[in-house]
This record gives structure tokens, C-alpha cells and sequence, in this order.
């Protein structure tokens, strides 16, 4: 008599996903417990070695020089010395907050989720895209506080002077001699009544909409600007045209990376090489001012 | 043949028995020491605290290098900087006449004053760069990809929320560090365009840094904005699981 053979599955082809899995107690809880307690140790050892800072009592007819805003915010003050306040202060920060919250939106696909750089590009155009953003800024702020000009002058008698001077620092175009701006360039009406509205407190007068002080427009607005705008394109356009940037993944990375870049150079700038005037010097000039924790 | 008799219970097991299953314990604690997998599921199931976890998880997110524990941590110092600013409310008054007064009397007079302080400093820096590193591991792993795009979302209010923390607990102290400080970011603030001025007014209770903006920020600092941020972490956190818990490869 045939023996009935029953079809059996063969011993589990694929593993199912409960086997991929482990108990959260103990396995993700004790994870948990120990870094937490790690932290809390290190944070401990941190707290005896060495203390908050605590200056004087706060005194208005006592500017401490140089005012700093809190070491997270110096990036920001650091824009302030390049550009229109409220381009720095304000509107980069708030433009650049809504495109971060508008990432997931402009990238869709799931491919590539849960890995560390997972795409085949994501790591060189992280590192390249970091290293454009972090050196392009120092750059940028030696360019525009003149110190390239000071070292090119010092070191091999170039000058750009005169004319060039707009090449040494943005700022001189504004100068009547450097560029020789008509008179109606300054004022230049847009609206054909004169606006006012929140007129706020004493020294702030009021906000008026009418004229365009075109120099300063540009100097202020519109060449910042364009440099912000215009070298993230270019980097994520060069980036496309070796074929490095395929998707709207690398895209974003390579936004991401440029801004880690320059949110750390602002930051370091702004942190340790600033001094009294907001002028740039070096770190171990620094030492007697506050904000640097642990002196007081 | 004799039968084989259970082994008398030693002295231990009557200590345990009587510390652990009495009934007391047995009306605060369901279930049994987590020593089966019946048990280690009931513990995070039945326990307000761990039943944000799911019971099981899978095993790559485990793996340290997976997350750093980064989220985890920040959450973790937002506890512990409330703990310790707790400690520091009892002895602070947010007066122009008493703040620096109230800080110095902290770090000479109070017992552990000094290190409470040091550790509610230290930790709020720590929260500011656990939470920046938070996001660039949620970036850099692609875990903000559907469906947990509104969870990104989330993550980016609350990391302005903890700037503004940190910011508004800056001007505390009172001194020439803090009040230059909150100077220079509220006139940031002030700049913008159009509303600038009201905005700056608004936080400031005044034209410049003085005894309406120290009770400003005090309230927001110790009331205001970690409510605000404990609503968007209780979001955050439940999201995450109603999303599926961490993104792994599909």
C-alpha cells in the first residue's frame, strides 16, 4: 500500500517577520537605561568640573562688546554683519525652516528608508556638498569682511583699490565713488502714496513703503541673496551634471550636507572668532569675554 | 518506587515570596518578574510609562548604531532639565531686584545649589545638539519618508521649540551675559520685516530688556513653551508607533 504523503511546505523558506523580532523588555529597555545613566554620569562629571557662567549683574549703560546671542543662534548674528537684519534674522531662517518641514513632501519614494546612506551617491555628495557649504562660507566671510583683500595686499602688493574696491568688500558699492550712481538710484519711488503703517516706539520711526534705496537694495538684498539662492543651485546643478545627483533623494541631500556646512562655519565664526566691534580675530584673543563657558 | 516530592522552598524563596506575591505588591504590580516572554510582553504592555514601546521590535533598531539612542536622550533631558529647574524654582524669583540675587544665593548658600544649576545649564546644551543630531540621523536614514512625513513635520516645531527654550531660560540669570544676549536675539527679532517691531514689543513687554521681559520669559520658559512641547512630544511619540515604530527597509 502507497504510503499517503502529505505535502508539507518545506521547513519555512521565508522567515517570518516575528523572527526578525526581540522582546522590548529586556532587549531595547536596557538599551535605554544605559545611555540614559551614561548621560547622566557624564553630565554629572561635567557639572563638578566646571561651572555655568555668571558675569555681573545685567546692566543697561554697560554693553558688554561684543554682544552675543546664545551659541546657537550666533549663525544668524554672524549673517547679520553681511546683510539686510531682516534677511538674515529673519527671513533665511523662516524660508529655510519650511523647506526643512517640506522635505518628505518634495522627496515621496520609500525607497531606501531605515538604512544609513542608502543611495549609491548619498555618501560623496554628502561629504562633497559639506565640505563646498563649510569652506565656501569661510570664504565668503573673509571675502566680504576684507580680510582676502588685506592678505593680498600684504603679501603680494595687490590692490584692488579704487574702482575694485567692490571686489575687497560688497559694502563699497554702495560708495557714490566706486560706482557713480545717479541721484534718483537712491530714492527711487514704487508706490504712488506713502505708506505707514506700525509706526513702533521711539527710535524705530516709521515703516515707509514708497521709496527703494536701489545701492543698498542690491548691496544688502539682492547680492546676498542671489549668492544664497545661487550657489546652492549651482552646487545641486554641477552635482546633477556629473551624474551624481539622479534623484530627489540626492537632491535633498546634497541641500542638507551644504547646510550643515555653513550652519557649522557660521557658528564656529560667530562663536570663536569674533571680538569687540564684531571684528574678526583669533579665538585665543578672545579669552577674557564671556560666553565662553567655564569663564566667568 | 518512591515518588520523587518537591524540594522544600529554602528560606530565600519564603522571603520572596512573602516580599514579591503578597498582596499589596500583587494590587500595585500585574504581573510577574519579567523573567518569561509571557511576562516581559505584559510588563511593557500594562506599564503607562513603557507601553510607549510596542511589546516587540525589530531587531535591527536594537543595534546602537541604528538611532544613537539620540531621540531617546533628548527626551531624556527634557526630564532631567525639568527635574532640575523644579529645584531651581523653589529658591528664584524672576524679579529685576531679586534674579541675580536669587542665582548667587543658589550657588554659595543652597546645598547642591551650584551643581543643580551647573546640570540644568549643561543639559540644555546638551538638548539643543542631541536634537540637531536627531534630526540629521532621522535625515541621513531616510526616515522621514512616508508614512511618517507629518512625524518630520512635528520634529521640526519641536526643535524650535527647544531653541526657544533654551532662549527664553537665558535671560534668567540676569546677568551682563543673559541680558546682552536676549538684546541682540530680540532685535534680531525685531528686524523683521513689517511685524518686527510689534514682535519684538510683544516679547519684550517694552522697548528694551527690563522687568516685563524678565516675567515674559520666565512664564514661557517654566510654564508656557514645555507644555507646548510636551503636547507635540506626546504627538511625536505616538505617531511613531502609530506609523509602524521606527523605518526600516521595506
Amino acid at each position: 500500500m502507497a504510503a499517503v504523503v502529505v505535502a508539507r511546505p518545506a521547513l519555512r523558506p521565508t522567515p517570518r517577520a516575528r523572527d526578525e523580532e526581540v522582546l522590548v523588555w529586556p532587549d531595547l529597555v536596557f538599551v535605554e537605561f544605559v545611555s540614559a545613566l551614561l548621560f547622566t554620569v557624564a553630565l554629572f562629571f561635567l557639572s563638578f568640573a566646571m561651572n555655568a557662567p555668571l558675569l555681573d549683574e545685567a546692566n543697561a549703560n554697560v554693553t558688554n562688546d561684543p554682544a552675543k546671542a546664545p551659541w546657537y543662534l550666533l549663525n544668524l548674528q554672524e549673517l547679520l554683519l553681511h546683510m539686510n537684519p531682516a534677511l538674515a534674522g529673519i527671513i533665511v531662517p523662516t524660508v529655510w525652516l519650511i523647506l526643512l518641514g517640506a522635505f518628505p513632501y518634495f522627496d515621496q519614494s520609500t525607497a531606501g528608508q531605515g538604512r544609513w546612506f542608502a543611495d549609491a551617491n548619498s555618501i560623496r555628495n554628502t561629504v562633497v556638498s559639506f565640505i563646498v557649504g563649510f569652506f565656501g562660507t569661510l570664504a565668503l566671510i573673509l571675502w566680504n569682511s576684507g580680510k582676502v583683500a588685506l592678505w593680498l595686499k600684504d603679501w603680494f602688493g595687490i590692490s584692488g583699490g579704487g574702482q575694485l574696491a567692490f571686489l575687497e568688500r560688497s559694502a563699497a558699492l554702495k560708495d557714490p565713488s566706486v560706482v557713480p550712481w545717479p541721484d534718483w538710484a537712491s530714492s527711487i519711488p514704487y508706490l504712488w502714496f506713502n505708506l505707514k503703517i506700525l509706526d513702533e516706539g521711539p527710535g524705530a520711526g516709521v515703516t515707509t513703503f514708497q521709496k527703494i534705496d536701489l545701492p543698498t537694495l542690491l548691496v544688502d538684498i539682492g547680492i546676498p541673496a542671489g549668492f544664497m539662492v545661487g550657489l546652492t543651485c549651482l552646487l545641486v546643478y554641477a552635482l546633477w551634471r556629473i551624474g551624481w545627483v539622479l534623484s530627489r533623494r540626492d537632491a535633498l541631500i546634497t541641500l542638507m550636507s551644504g547646510f550643515v556646512g555653513v550652519f557649522l562655519m557660521l557658528t564656529i565664526i560667530g562663536t570663536a572668532f569674533r571680538g569687540p566691534g564684531q571684528d574678526l580675530i583669533w579665538p585665543w584673543d578672545l579669552r577674557t569675554l564671556e560666553g565662553i563657558p567655564g569663564q566667568e | 518506587m518512591a515518588l520523587e516530592q518537591p524540594a522544600q522552598p529554602t528560606l530565600g524563596d519564603r522571603i520572596y515570596d512573602k516580599l514579591f506575591h503578597n498582596y499589596l505588591w500583587r494590587s500595585i504590580f500585574r504581573t510577574g518578574y519579567p523573567n518569561t516572554p509571557r511576562n516581559q510582553m505584559l510588563v511593557v504592555a500594562t506599564n503607562v510609562f513603557l507601553h510607549l514601546h510596542p511589546t516587540r521590535i525589530h531587531r535591527t533598531h536594537v543595534k546602537i548604531t541604528h538611532t544613537y539612542c539620540l531621540g531617546g536622550l533628548t527626551f531624556f533631558m527634557f526630564l532631567g532639565l525639568t527635574v532640575t529647574g523644579i529645584l531651581l524654582m523653589f529658591y528664584y524669583v524672576p524679579s529685576v531686584d531679586r534674579a541675580y540675587l536669587d542665582i548667587q544665593n543658589i550657588q554659595t548658600n543652597v546645598q547642591f545649589g551650584q551643581l543643580m544649576r551647573n546640570m540644568h545649564r549643561w543639559m540644555a546644551h546638551a538638548m539643543v545638539i542631541l536634537v540637531f543630531l536627531h534630526m540629521l540621523r532621522v535625515f541621513y536614514t531616510g526616515a522621514y519618508k512616508p508614512p511618517r512625513e507629518f512625524n518630520w513635520v512635528v520634529g521640526v516645531v519641536l526643535l524650535v521649540l527647544t531653541f526657544l527654550l533654551s532662549f527664553t531660560g537665558y535671560l534668567l540669570p540676569w546677568d551682563q551675559l543673559a541680558f546682552w544676549a536676549i538684546t541682540v536675539g530680540t532685535n534680531i527679532a525685531g528686524s523683521a520685516p513689517v511685524l518686527g517691531p510689534k514682535t519684538k514689543f510683544w516679547l519684550l513687554g517694552g522697548f528694551e530688556v527690563g522687568p516685563d521681559a524678565l516675567i515674559r520669559f520666565y512664564t514661557l520658559h517654566v510654564i508656557g513653551l514645555p507644555l507646548l512641547a510636551a503636547i507635540f512630544m506626546a504627538v511625536h511619540f505616538w505617531r511613531i508607533r502609530r506609523d509602524g515604530g521606527l523605518a526600516r527597509p521595506l
